[in-house]
């Protein structure tokens, strides 16, 4: 009883603090840069405001109708996991946001892993949906297991996209009071959960309970980061010196120019109606500086 | 300052590569016996059985 009012105190907490930290968003103006949590926590908190009222009604009480019930349960099945599915796909989308703006100063090394990054997601979100499926197989089972997978895949993107940003934060300009390192660190702490909720529904199946109070506790705290980062100031990006032996420096340059398009040299005969007459006369008044004869043949 | 976060990041990186290898041994067992092997990050409780059956599982 007590372990039921204790999730009931978290759930709202965690509609207030959705609410919190996207009003830090909108009042530090940041719904350019961060239009992707944005939508991860406006969809967060609409689904909570529409699950909390219908988890009520889906609990079987003395005196109403077992319909009311069941019907209530459907709605609450397909809002919980579609809104899953939707905040998996936003948080890829804040992950690739996070990795863009951490990489802003470096244009080359940034389109090459952005490149890299969306290969990376299409493949583990097709792997994703198939690896879900299976024969004998409802659409209900089906929506659970793919939301699943593509969470798990999520998951560990968020993580390598962690450990990269602490360790390329200083060298990239930025500091641990940067929003790129709240944002991940509170992203990644959620992927953390979710991988460690994986294996413990594996042994445990049946301590649901015990880990929805884990969940609500690290909610709470995500948000409760996400809001403190976005409602202090942020600490302005140092000015980036690389030496020009720099290995960074020189894996920008030449990510800067792949995919330019090529230059083109004619190296066959070419005749003079091609060229413009003004070419043609330089090149004639070129000739005829010269000091020495151009060879008439190669045995001249 | 440095040294801690980055040990607190390498911990939950760590964590979760552990998490994953027994998630991913123990996948054939989990289909049986669990009705879901994951939910969200939330305090919302888990819907996991079917909703033609609401009770099949509790």
């Amino acid at each position: 009883m007590l372990t039921s009012q204790f999730l009931n105190s978290l759930a709202y907490f965690e509609v207030l603090f959705c609410l919190a930290a996207l009003c830090a968003i909108t009042l530090k103006k940041q719904w350019p840069e961060y239009w992707s949590l944005g939508g991860f926590l406006a969809t967060r908190f609409l689904s909570d405001l529409i699950l909390i009222p219908l988890y009520h009604l889906s609990v079987p009480v003395p005196g109403q109708s077992p319909a009311i019930a069941h019907r209530a349960y459907v709605a609450y099945f397909y809002i919980y996991w579609i809104s899953y599915a939707i905040e998996s796909v936003l948080a890829l989308i804040v992950v690739y946001s996070v990795f863009r703006l951490a990489m802003a100063p470096l244009k080359g090394l940034q389109q090459l892993g952005m490149l890299v990054f969306r290969w990376a997601a299409s493949i583990s979100v097709v792997v994703a949906l198939g690896s879900a499926f299976a024969p004998d197989m409802t659409r209900a089972k089906y929506l659970v297991a793919a939301i699943s997978q593509l969470q798990r895949t999520q998951s560990i993107l968020t993580l390598c996209l962690l450990v990269f940003v602490c360790f390329a934060i200083l060298p990239m300009g930025l500091n641990y009071g940067s929003r790129i390192f709240g944002v991940s660190l509170g992203l990644g702490i959620m992927a953390t959960t979710d991988l460690v909720q994986s294996a413990w529904l594996a042994f445990l199946p049946h301590f649901h309970s015990a880990y929805s109070l884990v969940n609500g506790v690290v909610i709470c705290v995500v948000l409760a980061t996400w809001t403190a980062y976005f409602a202090l100031p942020e600490p302005k990006r140092r000015m980036i010196v690389l030496p020009t032996t720099s290995p960074f420096l020189r894996w920008n340059q030449i990510s800067q120019i792949l995919g330019d398009n090529p230059g083109f040299v004619a190296v066959g005969g070419m005749p003079p109606e091609l060229l413009a007459p003004a070419e043609l006369e330089v090149m004639q008044r070129a000739s005829r500086k010269m000091v020495v004869p151009f060879p008439r043949s190669m045995s001249a | 300052m440095k040294i801690i976060v980055r040990s607190l990041v390498i911990a939950l990186a760590v964590t979760g590569a552990i998490a994953t290898s027994y998630a991913n041994a123990s996948s054939s067992k989990t289909t049986a016996t669990a009705p879901v092997s994951l939910s969200k990050t939330s305090a919302m409780p888990v819907p996991g059985c079917p909703p033609s059956d609401p009770g099949s599982c509790q």
